[in-house]
């Protein structure tokens, strides 16, 4: 798509949605194909970039794509209403026609994780982009280790993607955590911050890859539990989440320190955010 | 690069020669302020104005521009829109054209071009002409009251006669079939050192600013940046009289009829307070002393850290415009102040009274790193 589109960086391509999905009361998550064959079909994405998403007369989000890389011809994206773009979304109807333009910003290095351990921690959201890294590793399990994934919600009813979640829990190759803050009457499963199953949880940090997305204050707690565990500095990624226009380096709006969120990441490993200043 | 002189009589005609293909932009006396606008004649032109009110980038970044427009009947048609219209721009300072020149650097390289402004850069000549440094202007700080590309020609004026540097063809070609070109003289290239000298030695006064992006960093919890945030009134007055300035907000409209619409592109600010609130309504920076600073980072840090250059060219406009007195030149002062009171705090090589007695903005006697200890402060305070 970027080379298509380099011609004009701004032309959103039209996508007609194709399935949309009720996940929790605010999130829904919406399957796109893009409507043009060339631009569909030159789609390429890594786990954790995003695209920016166009209702036409109402504006454009920055929204991170949750399929994965391997998944192509369509574009899922996992999106909470939560303003006039995303609130006029969640009105919408299969068949409908937005308008995408991207994939914007760097992703998780997932060639460089490829043969190591990798140790996933999503908190509310952040789910969204660890899902396309999830089910990128999934679809290519046999190039890694242990896998463990910890994904934590306030509420039993604020958990995403249940269904998927339950599914991978029967297998034996993921060690996976569902941790809930505020367990209802009905939840049997775990209950507290996404940072408690570390505890007991065993890692070779010379050969583990972290990575974690979620709201701010999660970062601090989480990856003061991966150096504990001793993972390098270089081996903990991040995603960043700022107010974005332009996606591309120019508008300014997602600056910090002296960095571009939307080019420079949305991930960045924490050595890196370390040095943003203003990052963390 | 050649260096060639024109009479200054000359001008008319090298004006009409660019009016034959062009819509000529210059500086015109407006009475209480002069401002860069169209003109037809060479008598319009202000030649030897101070500072316009606005600096020449709205005519390659529109305050407003319509980037896109979506059909009436389908939302997607989407169309394209980039009306250009071929332009020259006159008369044009050196500060002025060092700023296009770091707008340039954004939006023509980086992984994205911008296509909008490629095509209106792409269109528009620059002639540049000498000025005479007054009250406001900071360009020694940085030496950007010199300028060797970005323009097409550019007149050294030597009293009677200009000398012209020619950068480009399209400007040989104008200024050939003009005017009467003819290398200069012995004298007027002593003239011209004479003048250069002159324009140099009128920085003098201006603060030393070696150490800054450091001192940016290490300060970057200083006090100061709350007693400018606490004046700052967010009126983006500086962003938008900024040459440098280049943040935007992208925004749709739609047609009265409810049906078509379009996107525009339009000026942004970082002062503006809600410039980084996202969905929830956090606001990454949610106070003056927080934007202030970060405006000033970008400018005098992170800038260069990508580009290589300060993205501020000391033009002076913020200067006038700010009615908080909030400009390059009190951060800068500030900030060498505040490092003098620390290396004093601290105990530095220099002696406590040393360094309180050194001058604000140059103090030679104290080391060009602050120690660790200061630094640590500087970022853990
Ligand atoms: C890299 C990245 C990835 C993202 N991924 C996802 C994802 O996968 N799923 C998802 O649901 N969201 C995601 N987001 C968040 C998403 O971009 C926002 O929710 C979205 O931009 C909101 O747009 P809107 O038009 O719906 O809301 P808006 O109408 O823009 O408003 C949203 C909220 O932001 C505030 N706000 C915005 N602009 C201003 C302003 N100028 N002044 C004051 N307040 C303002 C308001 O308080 C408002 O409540 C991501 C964001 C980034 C940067
Ligand atoms: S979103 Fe415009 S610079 Fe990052």
């Amino acid at each position: 798509m970027k080379n298509a589109m380099s011609a004009n960086p701004y032309r959103p391509w039209p996508a007609r949605i194709t399935s949309i999905i009720d996940l929790t009361a605010k999130e829904k998550l919406f399957e796109f194909r893009l409507i043009d064959s060339a631009i569909r079909e030159g789609f390429r994405h890594t786990a954790g970039q995003f695209v920016e998403l166009s209702l036409f007369g109402i504006g454009e989000a920055p929204i991170s794509i949750s399929s994965a890389p391997s998944k192509q011809g369509f574009i899922e994206l996992c999106v909470r209403a939560s303003g006039s773009v995303t609130g006029a979304l969640h009105r919408m109807k299969c068949g409908d026609i937005v308008g995408l333009r991207g994939p914007f910003g760097r992703g998780f290095p997932f060639e460089e994780m490829r043969g190591h351990d990798v140790l996933l921690v999503a908190g509310g959201l952040g789910i969204a982009p660890l899902k396309s890294l999830i089910n990128h590793i999934h679809d290519e399990r046999h190039d890694f280790g242990k896998v463990t994934i910890a994904y934590g919600s306030r509420t039993p009813a604020d958990i995403m993607f249940l269904d998927q979640f339950k599914m991978w829990q029967h297998r034996q190759d993921f060690d996976l955590h569902l941790l809930v803050s505020q367990p209802d009457d009905e939840w049997t499963g775990e209950v507290g911050y996404v940072t408690q199953c570390f505890e007991g949880l065993r890692v070779n940090p010379l050969r583990t890859y972290g990575a974690i997305v979620g709201p701010p204050v999660m970062y601090k707690s989480v990856i003061e539990e991966m150096r504990k565990k001793g993972i390098s500095y270089d081996m903990i990624y991040m995603s960043f989440e700022r107010q974005m226009k332009c996606g591309m380096g120019k508008c300014g709006h997602c600056a910090v320190g002296h960095q571009y969120i939307c080019v420079d990441g949305p991930v960045f490993n924490y050595w890196e955010a370390k040095n943003i200043q203003g990052a963390i | 690069m050649l260096f060639r002189v024109i009479d200054k009589t000359e001008l008319p005609e090298l004006l009409n020669g660019f009016l034959v293909a062009h819509q000529v932009i210059g500086p015109v006396d407006k009475g209480d302020h002069f401002e860069f606008a169209p003109v037809t004649a060479a008598d319009e032109l202000a030649l030897d104005y101070t500072l316009t009110t606005l600096p020449p980038k709205k005519y390659l970044l529109p305050p407003r521009e319509t980037l896109l427009s979506f059909g009436t009947t389908h939302a997607e048609d989407i169309e394209v829109v980039c009306e250009v219209t071929p332009r020259v721009i006159f008369g044009v300072h050196a500060c002025d054209i060092n700023a296009i020149n770091r707008l340039d650097a954004v939006f023509l390289g980086d992984e994205f071009p911008d296509p909008y402004y490629r095509a209106r850069r792409e269109a528009t000549l620059v002639v540049g002409i000498s000025c005479t440094p007054f009250a406001e202007c900071l360009c020694g700080l940085w030496g950007t009251g010199e300028v060797h590309s970005g323009y097409d020609l550019f007149l050294f004026d030597l009293g009677e006669v200009y000398l012209v540097s020619i950068y480009s063809v399209e400007g040989a070609n104008i200024l050939e079939a003009t005017c009467h070109p003819r290398p200069a003289t012995p004298a007027e290239v002593l003239d011209f050192e004479i003048c250069s000298k002159r324009f140099h030695d009128s920085f003098a006064a201006l603060p030393d600013t070696a150490e800054l992006p450091m001192l940016m960093d290490v300060l970057h919890k200083d006090a100061t940046w709350d007693e400018l945030g606490e004046r700052c009134l967010s009126c983006t007055a500086c962003s938008v009289s900024c040459p440098t300035c280049y943040c935007f907000d992208l925004i749709d409209l739609t047609d009265p009829d409810g049906c078509g619409g379009r996107r525009q592109r339009v000026w942004d600010s970082c002062n503006s307070p809600g410039f980084a609130v996202v969905a929830g309504g956090h606001n990454f920076r949610d106070s003056g002393r927080n934007r202030v600073r970060h405006r000033f980072y970008h400018k005098l840090l992170s800038f260069r850290a990508k580009y290589g250059d300060m993205l501020c060219v000391g033009c002076g406009r913020c200067v006038r415009s700010c009615k908080a007195d909030i400009n390059p030149r009190t951060v800068i002062e500030r900030l060498y102040r505040d490092r003098d009171r620390w290396l004093t705090e601290q105990g530095s090589g220099a002696t406590g009274a040393e360094a309180a007695a050194a001058p604000a903005i140059k103090a030679e006697a104290a080391p060009a790193t602050p120690p660790a200890s200061v630094a640590e402060q500087g970022s853990g305070a």
